[in-house]
C-alpha cells in the first residue's frame, strides 16, 4: 500500500482513466466544483485579455470616473485616470495568477527541498534546517516580505519573490512530518538496501507520497499570495507598469469612498480567486481522501 | 522537563541572535539612510547638515562596527536609540505596546471565541445547511482583503451609522478619566478588533471544524458512542476537548502572522499600535526602531511557542517533552 | 470661508487686496468668540516640533504655533510687524536694524530679548538651518546695542533675508535652554518652548500632538481658541471621513484626496479654501537628466515638453488644483516672474518632429527609445502623475518605465547616485527666486549629492553668473532683471520642465472663521482662529 492510487495519479498525470477518477470524486462535491468552475472562468479572462483587450489597459481610453453600468463601450466603469476597468480586470487576471502561481512556487521549491532533507537525514541536519525554519517563523511574514519589497523597490519580480520566500515554513514543517513518517517504511528501507542514492529515494519513492497535502497546501498559497499582493499594494507597494488586481485595488483606496467601484471591482476578482482556489483545495483534500488538513 | 527547557531556551538563544542578523544586514541592503529621510521631508538640506545628522545618527561609522555595537546592546537588553524620533526606542515600543497588545489580544480572542463555537456548530451539522453557511461565510471572511473589510465597516458604522468613531484610540478631546476613558478606548476598538479578527475567525472555523470531524473518526468516541453517551456530551467533553489541541499550536504560529495584518488595519483606523509604528520605521530609515520592533516580536512568539509547547503537556497528559 | 472680521480687516495692510480676493460680504457684525478645541490634520507625523532643522510641512505647521518670528507675511507676502516692531534697511543695503516688542515672554516665563535673536541667528540660521545658511552667510556680525535692538551687519548686500524672517523661515530658540547644549539632541526639539501663541503640552507619538492657549500672550485676547490638537491619521479615506463626520475642523496641506474635495465643495458643514500657501508657491516640476544619452539633446527635451499635456494633466490628475506652470518661478511670485518666456503648448505632431529632427526615429515596434521615470513617493497624485506621463510619452513613441522606491531611495538615486531618467518632483519656490528656484540649476551643487538642488545635472556658466550676481545685488531692480534673463535661458535650454503651480487647499469646518488670514498662514499661527456659535470641546 504504498502508492495509494489517488496519489499515483496526480502525480505523473498520465493514466487517463484514474485521472477520470479524481476529477470525478471532485466533481461530486457541489462546493468543489464551484471552485472549479470559478477558476476556469478566471482562467478563461487570463486567456481572452488579449484577444478582447488587445491595447495597453494602462492606457487612458474613457473620461475619468465612469460608473459602472453608465457606459455601454466600459460595462466596468473607468478609474481616476479614465483607464478601462474591464480590460485592467482581464489583463490583471494574467498578472495577479501569475504573482500568485510564481510566488508559490518558490514557496514550494524552499518549503518541499527544506522539509524533505530535514525529514529524510534527521539529526544535525534536521536541526540546523529546523531552527532555520524557526527563524523564518518568528519573524511576522507580512512584515518580513513588506521589508523586502521596500529595500529592493517595488516591480513584479520582487513582490513574488518577497511573498514566495516568507510563505514556506509551514509547508516545510508539514513535508518534514510526512517524510518521517515515510523515513522508516518498507519501500525506503528497501531501496537503501537495494543500494539507491538518497536522492532517487527522496524524488522517486518518498515526495510522490506526500503529494497529496503539498497539492492542498499550493492552492492555498496560490491564494494567499494574491492576497499578499493586494495588501502591499493597499501600502503603496504596487507596480505601476503593469495591471494587477492589487495593483487596481491600491490605486482605488484613495477614492473608495467617493467611487466605491474602482476598489471594490478587482477586490471582488481577488476575493473569486481566493475562494475559488480555497474551495479546490478543499475539494482536493477531500477528494485526495484524506481527512483533515491542519494548517 | 528542566532538560528540555534548558535546550529550548539555547535554542532560542541562536534564533534570537539569527534574526537580529538577519535583519540588521537586511535593512542595511536598503539603498538610502534616515539622514536623506530627513533631508528629503525637509525639502531642502546641506551638506553640513547632512553630515551633522549622520553623525548624530552613528551612520558614519563602518557597518561591521555598527552591528557589533547593536550586538553588544542587545546582550546587556538595550535596543538602541531613535534619532529620528528622538527617544529610546524602548520608551518608543512601551508606549505604543498597550495599544498593540489591546488591538491583537481582542480580535485573537474573538477569532478564537467565536471561531471555537462556529466551527463547534458546524461540525455538529457536517453536511447540513448550517454548515454550509457558516463554512461559506468563513471562506468569504478569509478570501476578502482585510484592508477592504475595514474601509466599508467605517463606511457603514461610522459614516453611514454614526455608531462608532473612525479611528483612533481615544476621544483626547473629551478628556476622559476612568471608567468614562475605558468605554472610549473600547468604542474605538470595536472595529479594528472585528477587522482583524474576522479573518483569524475564519481560519479558527475552519480548524475547529476539521480536526471535531477528524476526531469524530477515532475509536475512542465510537467506544463512547456505543456505550450510549449523548451525543452533545461527546460533542463538548470528547471531541471538542480533544479538536482545541490543533487551535493552541496555531495560536502559536498565528500570533506573528497578525502583526503583519495589523499593519492594515492599524493604518485603516489610525490605530497606534506597533504594526504602524514597524511600518513608518521602515520608510524613515530608522533601523534601530525596525529592529527593535522585529527582534521584540520575534522574542514574543519564540517564547509563545514553549508556552504552547508546556500546554500541550496540560492539555494531552499522552504528549511528553523531550 | 472668506470673509473677514473687521478688526483684522482694519489690522491688515493689505486690505484693498484682500478685499478683492473676497467673493462674500464682509460681515462686519462679527466678533470673534473665545473658547473651544480645534482638531487638526497632520499628516504625516512629524520628526521633531523644533522649526531649527527640519523645514518638513507637519514640524513647521505645529511650530508655527508655538514660534512667533520676527514678521509674519500678508496675503502680498509683505512682512508685517510680529516679535519686530519695526525696522530699517540702510542705503548700501549692508545694515539691517530690528526693533523688538516689549513684554514678549517665553513660554517658560524668561524674557524674550535681543540676546535670543542673536544666539539664534549665529547658532542656527547661519550654521544648521538647511536653507537659510546661504542667505545669511554674508552677515559679518550681528550687534545688541539694547535688549529690544538687533543690527545686523553684511559683508555683501542679501535682499532675500526679507522673504524668510517669519516664525519658521528664522525661527528663534531661547537662548536660555540651548546655549552650550547639542542643539540637533536636545530634548527640547520635542517640547519646544516658545514665544507664541499657542504652548505645547502634549506629544503621544502616533496619535497627538496637543498645544494650549497662551494665557500670557502679547496680542492681548487672543488667541481665541483653547486648545489646539493636531490628530495623526495615516490613511486619506479615514481623514475624509474624519472631516465629513466634524471629528476634525481644519485640514491643511491637501490631507483630503482631492476627489473627495470636489464632493465636499458641496456640503453645507465644510469649506474649501485655497488661500494660505501664497508664501510657500509650490510647483511641480519634472528632471530630465541631461546627462541621459537621448535626454542630453535639448530638442528631445522640448520634444518630451510639448508630449505632455499639462492642461489635461491639471484637470484630471490633480482634479484642478493646479495650473499649468510657466516658468520655474511660479506666477505667485510677480515681482520675478518672467511670462514670456519660452512656452510648450501640448503638440504631440511637433513632439514627434523634433524626435524625427533630433535622428530619433520610430523603429518598427513604433518605438523611439525607452527611458526610466522615477516619482517623488509622497502619494497617489504623485503616482498618478508618473502614470500619466508614462501614457503621455508612449504616444509619441518614447518607452517609459515607471520606477516606485520609498523617500530615502529616491533621495539617493536622484540625488546621490544620479542614476534616473527623468524624476518627478516637487519643491517650494518662496517669495524670492533665491530661496527655493535656483538651487535647481546652479551647478555648484552638482558633485555634493545634496538633496533637493540641482537634480538635472544642468552647467551653464552665464545662469551660474546670474544665479551668484543676484545673490549680492543690493539694487532690487537690477536682481529682477538676473532672474528675468535667469528664466529665459533655462526654458530654451529646458533641463527642468516646470509641470504645474501646485494649488494647495485647506478643508475646514464652516463655522470655523478667521482660519487664513495671512499669506503665510499654514505655516504661522492659527491666534486670529474662532468657532462661531456652538463652539466644540
Amino acid at each position: 500500500m504504498a502508492f495509494p492510487d489517488s496519489l499515483i495519479l496526480s502525480a505523473d498525470g498520465t493514466g487517463s482513466h484514474p485521472r477520470f477518477a479524481l476529477l470525478r470524486r471532485l466533481l461530486r462535491r457541489p462546493s468543489a466544483l464551484c471552485g472549479l468552475v470559478l477558476m476556469a472562468a478566471i482562467l478563461a479572462m487570463a486567456v481572452l485579455a488579449h484577444p478582447l483587450y488587445p491595447d495597453d489597459p494602462l492606457d487612458m481610453v474613457a473620461a475619468p470616473f465612469l460608473h459602472p453600468g453608465t457606459d455601454a463601450a466600459f460595462p466596468l466603469g473607468s478609474d481616476m485616470l479614465g483607464r478601462d476597468l474591464a480590460a485592467g480586470i482581464f489583463h490583471g487576471a494574467r498578472i495577479s495568477l501569475l504573482i500568485g502561481v510564481v510566488a508559490a512556487l518558490v514557496s514550494l521549491v524552499i518549503g518541499i527541498g527544506i522539509g524533505a532533507l530535514s525529514g529524510y537525514y534527521g539529526g544535525r541536519i534536521d536541526a540546523g534546517l529546523m531552527r532555520l525554519t524557526e527563524l523564518f517563523q518568528t519573524i511576522p511574514p507580512f512584515l518580513f516580505s513588506l521589508a523586502i519589497v521596500a529595500i529592493l523597490q517595488p516591480s513584479i519580480a520582487t513582490i513574488t519573490g518577497a511573498i514566495g520566500i516568507t510563505a514556506w515554513p509551514g509547508l516545510a514543517r508539514l513535508v518534514r512530518a510526512e517524510v518521517l513518517k515515510l523515513r522508516h517504511s518498507e519501500l525506503v528501507e528497501a531501496s537503501i538496501s537495494l543500494g539507491a542514492s538518497d536522492a532517487r529515494i527522496i524524488l522517486l519513492h518518498i515526495l510522490p507520497n506526500v503529494l497529496a497535502p503539498i497539492v492542498v497546501s499550493a492552492s492555498i498559497l496560490v491564494a494567499s499570495a494574491i492576497l499578499s499582493e493586494s495588501s502591499l499594494a493597499f501600502l503603496g507597494l504596487g507596480d505601476p507598469n503593469v495591471v494587477s488586481w492589487g495593483g487596481m485595488v491600491g490605486a482605488g483606496r484613495e477614492v473608495i469612498r467617493t467611487d466605491w467601484y474602482v476598489a471594490t471591482i478587482p477586490g471582488i476578482a481577488i476575493l473569486a480567486a481566493v475562494l475559488a482556489l480555497n474551495l479546490l483545495g478543499d475539494g482536493l483534500n477531500d477528494a485526495l481522501n484524506r481527512k483533515g488538513q491542519r494548517r | 522537563m528542566r532538560r528540555y527547557l534548558r535546550r529550548s531556551l539555547w535554542q532560542i538563544g541562536i534564533v534570537v541572535l539569527g534574526i537580529a542578523t538577519i535583519n540588521f544586514f537586511l535593512l542595511h541592503l536598503a539603498p538610502g539612510d534616515a539622514a536623506e529621510v530627513m533631508a528629503g521631508e525637509s525639502g531642502a538640506a546641506t551638506a553640513e547638515y547632512m553630515a551633522a545628522l549622520r553623525q548624530q545618527f552613528g551612520i558614519d561609522q563602518p557597518l561591521y562596527l555598527q552591528f557589533l555595537r547593536y550586538v553588544g546592546h542587545l546582550l546587556t537588553l538595550d535596543l538602541g536609540y531613535s534619532f529620528r524620533e528622538g527617544m529610546p526606542v524602548a520608551e518608543l515600543m512601551r508606549q505604543r505596546l498597550p495599544a498593540t497588545l489591546l488591538l491583537m489580544g481582542s480580535s485573537t480572542a474573538l477569532a478564537v471565541s467565536l471561531g471555537c463555537v462556529l466551527g463547534f456548530m458546524a461540525a455538529r451539522r457536517a453536511g447540513k445547511i448550517a454548515d454550509t453557511v457558516i463554512s461559506t461565510l468563513a471562506l468569504l471572511f478569509y478570501a476578502t482583503p482585510v484592508f477592504w473589510v475595514g474601509v466599508m465597516l467605517v463606511m457603514v458604522f461610522s459614516v453611514a451609522l454614526d455608531w462608532l468613531p473612525i479611528g483612533g484610540m481615544t476621544s483626547i478631546e473629551a478628556g476622559y478619566r476612568g471608567w468614562a476613558l475605558a468605554g472610549d478606548v473600547a468604542r474605538h476598538l470595536v472595529l479594528p478588533a472585528v477587522t482583524l479578527g474576522l479573518f483569524y475567525l475564519a481560519i479558527y472555523t475552519r480548524l475547529v471544524r476539521a480536526s471535531m470531524l477528524e476526531v469524530y473518526h477515532l475509536d475512542f468516541v465510537r467506544t463512547a458512542r456505543a456505550k450510549g453517551v449523548r451525543p452533545w456530551r461527546i460533542a463538548t467533553r470528547h471531541v471538542l476537548r480533544n479538536a482545541l489541541l490543533p487551535v493552541v499550536t496555531t495560536l502559536g504560529v498565528q500570533l506573528s502572522s497578525i502583526l503583519g495584518g495589523a499593519v492594515l488595519v492599524e493604518t485603516v483606523f489610525s490605530w497606534p499600535g506597533l504594526g504602524r509604528l514597524a511600518f513608518e520605521a521602515l520608510f524613515h530609515r530608522d533601523l534601530a526602531l525596525l529592529l527593535g520592533i522585529l527582534f521584540c516580536s520575534s522574542l514574543v512568539v519564540v517564547f509563545v511557542n514553549l508556552a504552547v509547547d508546556l500546554i500541550y503537556t496540560l492539555l494531552d497528559p499522552r504528549i511528553e517533552l523531550s | 470661508m472668506r470673509t473677514l472680521s473687521r478688526r483684522h480687516f482694519l489690522a491688515a495692510s493689505s486690505a484693498i487686496a484682500l478685499f478683492i480676493r473676497s467673493d462674500k460680504p464682509v460681515w462686519a457684525e462679527d466678533k470673534p468668540q473665545a473658547g473651544g478645541t480645534l482638531s487638526v490634520i497632520l499628516q504625516p507625523e512629524p520628526v521633531t516640533l523644533s522649526p531649527t532643522n527640519n523645514m518638513a510641512q507637519p514640524t513647521q505647521t505645529v511650530a508655527g504655533n508655538i514660534f512667533d518670528g520676527l514678521v509674519y507675511y500678508d496675503f502680498d507676502l509683505k512682512p508685517q510687524p510680529c516679535l519686530a516692531t519695526s525696522w530699517d534697511l540702510a542705503r548700501d543695503g549692508k545694515t539691517v536694524t530690528f526693533h523688538l516688542r516689549h513684554g514678549v515672554k517665553w513660554h517658560d516665563g524668561k524674557p524674550f530679548t535681543s540676546a535670543d535673536v542673536k544666539w539664534s541667528l549665529e547658532n542656527i540660521w547661519k550654521t544648521i538651518h538647511p536653507r537659510n545658511k546661504a542667505l545669511f552667510e554674508n552677515v559679518s556680525a550681528v550687534e545688541t546695542p539694547d535688549d529690544f535692538t538687533v543690527v545686523l551687519k553684511f559683508s555683501k548686500p542679501s535682499l532675500p533675508i526679507f522673504s524668510v524672517l517669519n516664525g519658521v523661515g528664522a525661527p528663534i530658540l531661547p537662548r536660555h535652554l540651548y546655549e552650550g547644549t547639542d542643539i540637533l539632541g536636545s530634548p527640547y526639539n520635542n517640547k519646544p518652548v516658545g514665544t507664541g501663541a499657542f504652548v505645547f503640552k502634549e506629544w503621544k507619538r502616533g496619535e497627538y500632538v496637543l498645544l494650549e492657549r497662551n494665557p500670557d500672550y502679547w496680542d492681548s485676547g487672543k488667541p481665541y481658541l483653547d486648545r489646539i490638537l493636531f490628530r495623526i491619521i495615516p490613511d486619506p479615506a479615514a481623514r475624509a471621513a474624519a472631516v465629513e463626520k466634524g471629528e476634525i475642523q481644519y485640514a491643511p496641506f491637501n490631507a483630503i484626496p482631492l476627489r473627495d474635495v470636489e464632493r465636499f465643495s458641496q456640503l453645507p458643514n465644510v469649506k474649501i479654501d485655497r488661500r494660505g500657501y501664497d508664501w510657500i508657491s509650490p510647483l511641480l516640476y519634472l528632471d530630465f537628466n541631461v546627462e541621459n544619452q537621448y535626454l542630453k539633446h535639448q530638442r528631445v527635451r522640448q520634444a518630451l515638453a510639448h508630449a505632455i499635456d499639462r492642461n489635461a494633466m491639471a484637470r484630471i490628475v490633480w482634479f484642478g488644483f493646479g495650473k499649468p506652470a510657466i516658468s520655474p518661478v511660479p506666477s505667485a511670485v510677480a515681482t520675478f516672474h518672467d511670462s514670456t518666456v519660452p512656452q510648450y503648448a501640448f503638440d504631440p505632431k511637433k513632439a514627434e518632429a523634433l524626435l524625427d529632427e533630433a535622428g530619433f526615429k520610430r523603429g518598427a515596434d513604433g518605438t523611439r527609445f525607452a527611458i526610466t521615470h522615477d516619482y517623488l513617493p509622497y502619494g497617489d497624485d504623485y503616482r498618478r502623475t508618473a502614470e500619466f506621463i508614462k501614457q503621455a510619452l508612449h504616444k509619441i513613441g518614447v518607452e517609459v518605465t515607471i520606477r516606485s522606491q520609498d523617500t530615502a531611495a529616491f533621495i539617493k538615486r536622484i540625488y546621490g547616485d544620479r542614476d534616473f531618467d527623468l524624476s518627478l518632483s516637487w519643491n517650494s519656490a518662496f517669495p524670492d527666486p533665491q530661496i527655493g528656484v535656483v538651487r535647481a540649476y546652479w551647478s555648484g551643487w552638482l558633485g555634493t549629492q545634496t538633496p533637493w538642488t540641482n537634480g538635472s545635472g544642468y552647467r551653464n556658466a552665464e545662469v551660474d553668473g546670474l544665479i551668484q550676481a543676484a545673490a549680492v545685488e543690493g539694487n532690487p531692480e537690477a536682481r529682477v532683471a538676473d532672474f528675468k534673463r535667469f528664466q529665459q535661458i533655462v526654458l530654451t535650454e529646458l533641463p527642468t520642465l516646470p509641470l504645474l503651480e501646485m494649488q494647495f487647499f485647506s478643508v475646514h469646518a464652516a463655522n470655523l472663521r478667521d482660519i487664513v488670514s495671512q499669506g503665510d498662514q499654514t505655516y504661522s499661527t492659527l491666534k486670529n482662529a474662532w468657532f462661531d456659535g456652538k463652539a466644540k470641546g
